[in-house]
């Protein structure tokens, strides 16, 4: 009888497995083709002194590595994304869910809020870069009027060091937070109506609903969330590269806009491919291990 | 339930399709490799293809590249085409450099020589073309800065084409009228010049330095009007340094002009590519504007109003200095055509790109305001502005590449950075000096 | 206790006009520069930069808007629908197979294969241009619409399986387990249970990545190069040369690539997130 049980469950799992093999193959197989692959290749030519096109690359071990490993800029990059990486979080989530609980609390009414925070998200990487460079400009720019207008004096917002970071930062959160308010409202659809009706008959006014009902059960969301945004920080390229190049005195520069000067404008591939991976290293290993802290107790299962 | 299952029988339905419309795109695809793989005619008849990479997406470019290949085509008896691909300048160098890593190099390619192209030819994705070129009889055509500056380890390896560039100084003719300025000959009149515009509260100098090589212009002719380009040429080599007095000069007199207002506010954040710099010149706040020659298109096609107030004048000389004043900054054919092939499809491919030397091409260069780099070309061009470019080109002891195209690239970008830090005073001249040249001796060390 | 139940209204009241004043706001900083885009769309060149990008346009001339349509618009635009659509369904299929076993199984490697999977999220999208690239030549696809596919879906994927995954491991154990009695098996309690609750996560993700592929720029650029194969993104370049560009001509390209994605949005957004959980709940 205790043997037919356990039997029973090895089976069971034998057809659990097989299941999950046949759910996963799909992905596994682009993945392997299209981003394993790729992965492989990087760390294989980040071991050569390569300029990228010609056929005879020269091997040189380990010594791509060691250069980054003492490499200012390389760590200046990284220390830009983390800053990145951070206001992103702060700004992008916060004001995210303020949204989604905007439209949430508002119902109907509320639904041409959400089309038109919508917009920045729709807006191509060439219009917005074109559009904030005008608007940011010293003389005669937007926020250099306001300035004027209030009796201070012109700001340069990009063209100084101290500040063109925080200024992307900026433009960065402008475009992506939207994102984060889709994702959110789409968390709270996992927040029941029943939940919310039946807090309102215990009394519960909004402002007690929301932090101790709905909150609580945004919470998977918001981790994931988290990552999200941490990710896509640490391997921002797109804006950074269409309005600043990475200047000025590399107040800007980030791992990828490095990694693709040295990869496709400098004829250094193989030292290209060393930031790559390193960049690869350092973001798997801050995800996972984020990751791991925040879900802590259901990954020692 | 059954709704549900409805439902879900129309998305695999659905995806089924999709699935099979792949197919299809992949069964077209299967279809030519199988033609193939059988009949020889189809092969090679995709050999008879010469494939051109080039920027010509738009405008002038366009034009003349247009001509020239639709010329070879209709006129060819080789039995080759020509297919024209143009591709969006921003990332076309991207572009080249994926293709040719896998081996899938065009058979004929724009570059804009120097570094670039140095490093094209060291890899093995380019031809020596000299007896094509006798054959031809290019040589006596093409301008010989122009050839000098497709020519690599004494071979010629690239066809010149579209312009005749110089790093000058465009000024507004009816602002200079009316504030009673002349034409200034030495820095110190240009300085002079500067102020009263600046007394005026106009901006002496239009320059949108975000790209940085704008201003890099700047800084080039400082120093060669203050060191000839001796010094350049020898710290290049090894034998000099980037820390030579001229350069150092240069540095001192662009951090003295901005902080004199010389340049808009906010210099490094400005676009050149979203126009920002002209714009100044266009809304008439700024009066000069130092920039490459190709601005003889760029005005007329923008306003052909405004360009009757434009004039041109060389880069003053620096006082007190015996460099050579006739020498120009710039390119001298602007885009290069290099060569992939060899045989005979080498030779229709360059007798394609000879085209560019001929009479048709060289009108429809003059028409969009270039300057067709043969020697021909003061005879062909009739606007006062362009002429006097041209004089000048043809009248310089010698034309030195932009910096930042004819360093090895890595080099170039420490100069283009260090040259912007100049201009945003966060960097001595000394220490962009002593940085360019560590970038310049790390690279001679490999 | 009506005076306390007219100040909580009251307050209410307050909280509602002050959060309408931030929306407000918010929403004017939202779509400002896109308001900027379709105003500049209608000057022309000069005009743009002597009165300055924030100035009315002269008049209200849709010369540009026919200049683009009468040029590949068209062309473009239809491989752009084609690539979006055959893409972004693959897409969402095969991460909501693979997020199934991940958010509801028990096996062996789940861990391992979950935690690559999320680490594929750090990739560089440059670093794959040259493998992509070769690939696509020896696959025969370079130079076709098809060649984007491939990378389009593989790039979504460690993001959407990560999306998915949390949304199904949020479903109740119990919805899973009254089936199961009933005698459900694994692959029917997905595509009846597990799928229809997952669908707040596939309609975020179905705007997110469609998003992304309706403006992907970089792998189009390499993996195409025949005019009939280009894709909207590309279409800016016929206005943008190595010194001079058309910004009016490209705000007006850029304009008509946003609309379908902005009416498509307006007219799907309801359905998207709110209608689709309601179907399935109540299923």
């Amino acid at each position: 009888m205790k043997k037919d049980g356990i039997t029973l469950a090895r089976k069971r799992q034998r057809n659990t497995n097989c299941v999950a093999a046949i759910f996963l193959a799909p992905v596994i197989i682009l993945l392997i083709v299209y981003i394993f692959y790729p992965i492989v290749e990087t760390f294989r030519v980040s071991a050569f002194d390569w300029n990228g096109i010609s056929s005879n690359p020269k091997f040189i071990g380990l010594g791509n590595w060691v250069k980054l490993l003492h490499d200012d800029k390389f760590w200046t990059a990284f220390l830009n994304n983390v800053k990145v990486m951070v206001l992103s979080i702060l700004i992008q989530i916060p004001l995210g869910i303020a949204m989604a609980t905007f439209v949430e609390f508002a119902g109907k009414k509320a639904t041409i809020f959400k089309i038109l925070w919508f917009i920045p998200m729709l807006m191509s990487s060439v219009a917005i870069g074109f559009l904030f460079t005008y608007a940011l400009a010293t003389n005669g720019g937007i926020i250099s009027s306001i300035s004027q207008f209030f009796g201070g004096t012109n700001i340069d917002l990009l063209g100084n060091p101290d500040t063109a970071l925080y200024t992307v930062i900026g433009v960065i959160a402008w475009q992506f937070t939207p994102f984060y308010m889709v994702y959110c409202v789409a968390g709270y659809t996992n927040v029941s109506k029943d939940v919310y009706e039946a807090s309102v008959i215990d009394g519960a006014n909004k402002r007690q609903y929301f932090v101790h009902i709905a909150l609580p059960l945004l919470k998977p969301t918001l981790k994931s969330a988290a990552i999200l945004s941490m990710v896509g920080s640490l391997k921002y390229f797109d804006l950074v590269y269409v309005m600043t190049g990475g200047g000025p005195s590399n107040a800007t520069e980030l791992m990828a806009t490095y990694m693709y000067k040295l990869s496709f404008a400098q004829f250094n591939m193989g030292y290209g491919s060393a930031v790559a991976g390193g960049m690869f290293i350092l973001i798997s290993f801050i995800s996972l291990f984020t990751m791991r802290i925040l879900n802590g107790r259901k990954e020692g299962r | 339930m059954k709704k549900r299952m409805l439902k879900l029988a129309a998305l695999t339905l659905s995806l089924a399709m999709v699935a099979s419309l792949a197919a299809c795109g992949n069964g077209g695809n299967g279809d030519s490799s199988n033609d193939q793989a059988s009949g020889g005619d189809a092969k090679t008849e995709e050999d008879k293809v010469i494939t051109y990479w080039n920027i010509g997406t738009e405008g002038a470019d366009k034009e003349a590249l247009e001509y020239a290949v639709n010329e070879f085509n209709k006129n060819t008896e080789s039995g080759y085409r020509v297919e024209n691909v143009p591709t969006q300048n921003d990332n076309y160098k991207e572009k080249l450099v994926v293709a040719m890593s896998s081996g899938e190099c065009p058979d004929m390619y724009t570059s804009w020589s120097g570094g670039p192209m140095n490093e094209y030819i060291e890899s093995g994705f380019a031809q020596p073309l000299d007896d094509l070129y006798e054959k031809y009889g290019l040589k006596d055509e093409f301008m010989d800065a122009a050839l000098a500056q497709a020519t690599y380890d004494g071979k010629l390896y690239a066809v010149p084409t579209y312009n005749v560039s110089l790093a000058g100084v465009f000024y507004n003719k009816e602002m200079f009228a009316k504030y009673e300025l002349e034409v200034p000959t030495t820095v110190s009149e240009l300085e002079a010049v500067c102020d009263k515009l600046k007394a005026e509260g106009i901006t002496p100098f239009a320059l949108a330095n975000g790209p940085k090589w704008t201003g890099s212009m700047y800084f080039q002719c400082l120093a060669a009007r203050k060191g000839g380009l001796e010094p350049f040429q020898s710290a290049v080599s090894g034998e000099g340094t980037f820390e030579d007095e001229c350069f150092i000069y240069a540095g001192e007199k662009i951090q003295e002009w901005v902080k004199k207002g010389y340049f808009p506010e906010g210099v490094n954040s400005l676009s050149e590519d979203d126009g920002q710099a002209k714009q100044l010149m266009y809304q008439e706040t700024a009066a000069m504007m130092v920039i490459g020659s190709w601005y003889t298109g760029t005005f007329p096609s923008d306003s052909p109003e405004f360009y009757e107030k434009i004039g041109w004048f060389s880069f003053p000389k620096v006082d007190g200095s015996d460099a050579d004043a006739s020498i120009q900054i710039g390119t001298i054919g602007d885009q290069f055509v290099s060569f992939n092939c060899t045989g005979e499809k080498l030779e229709a491919a360059f007798e394609c790109a000879s085209y560019y030397a001929s009479e048709g091409a060289k009108n429809v260069m003059v028409e969009v305001g270039k300057i067709p780099p043969t020697k021909d070309a003061a005879d062909l061009i009739t606007d006062d502005v362009t002429k006097q470019i041209l004089d000048a080109a043809t009248d310089a002891s010698s034309v030195q590449l932009w910096y930042d195209q004819y360093l090895p690239p890595a080099v170039a970008q420490v100069h283009l950075d260090t040259c912007q830090e100049l201009f945003g005073l966060t960097m001595t001249p000394e220490e962009a000096g002593a940085k360019f040249e560590q970038a310049m001796e790390e690279y001679l060390a490999e | 206790m009506e005076n306390g139940y007219k100040m909580t209204k009251i307050k209410s009241r307050i909280a509602w006009v002050i959060a309408t004043f931030f929306a407000v706001a918010a929403a004017i900083v939202a779509i400002t520069p896109f308001i900027f885009m379709v105003m500049n769309s209608f000057k022309e060149k000069f005009e743009m930069l002597t009165k300055g990008v924030f100035a009315l346009p002269d008049k209200l001339d849709f010369t540009n808007y026919i200049e683009v349509i009468q040029g590949n618009f068209f062309g473009y635009f239809l491989n752009s629908v084609l690539v979006l659509a055959v893409s972004l369904i693959i897409l969402l299929m095969i991460s909501a197979f693979a997020s199934y076993p991940l958010s509801r199984f028990q096996f062996g490697m789940k861990g391992l294969i979950y935690s690559a999977i999320v680490a594929c999220m750090s990739i560089p999208v440059h670093i794959t241009l040259i493998p992509i690239f070769k690939m696509s030549q020896s696959m025969r696809l370079y130079d076709s619409i098809w060649a984007l596919i491939g990378p389009y879906v593989a790039m979504g994927i460690p993001i959407s399986v990560f999306i998915l995954t949390s949304f199904m491991e949020q479903i109740p154990k119990e919805i899973e387990e009254a089936a199961a009695i009933d005698g459900c098996g694994k692959v029917r309690m997905f595509f009846s249970i597990i799928l229809p609750m997952a669908k707040p996560g596939l309609s975020t993700l179905a705007i997110y990545n469609g998003v992304n592929m309706w403006n992907e720029f970089i792998f189009a650029y390499t993996l195409t190069q025949s005019q009939g194969n280009r894709t909207l993104p590309l279409a800016v370049w016929e206005f943008k040369g190595q010194y001079s560009m058309n910004t009016p001509m490209i705000m007006s390209v850029l304009t008509l690539t946003v609309l379908p994605m902005i009416i498509l949005f307006v007219f799907a957004q309801d359905k998207l997130i709110k209608g689709m959980t309601a179907g399935a709940v109540k299923g």
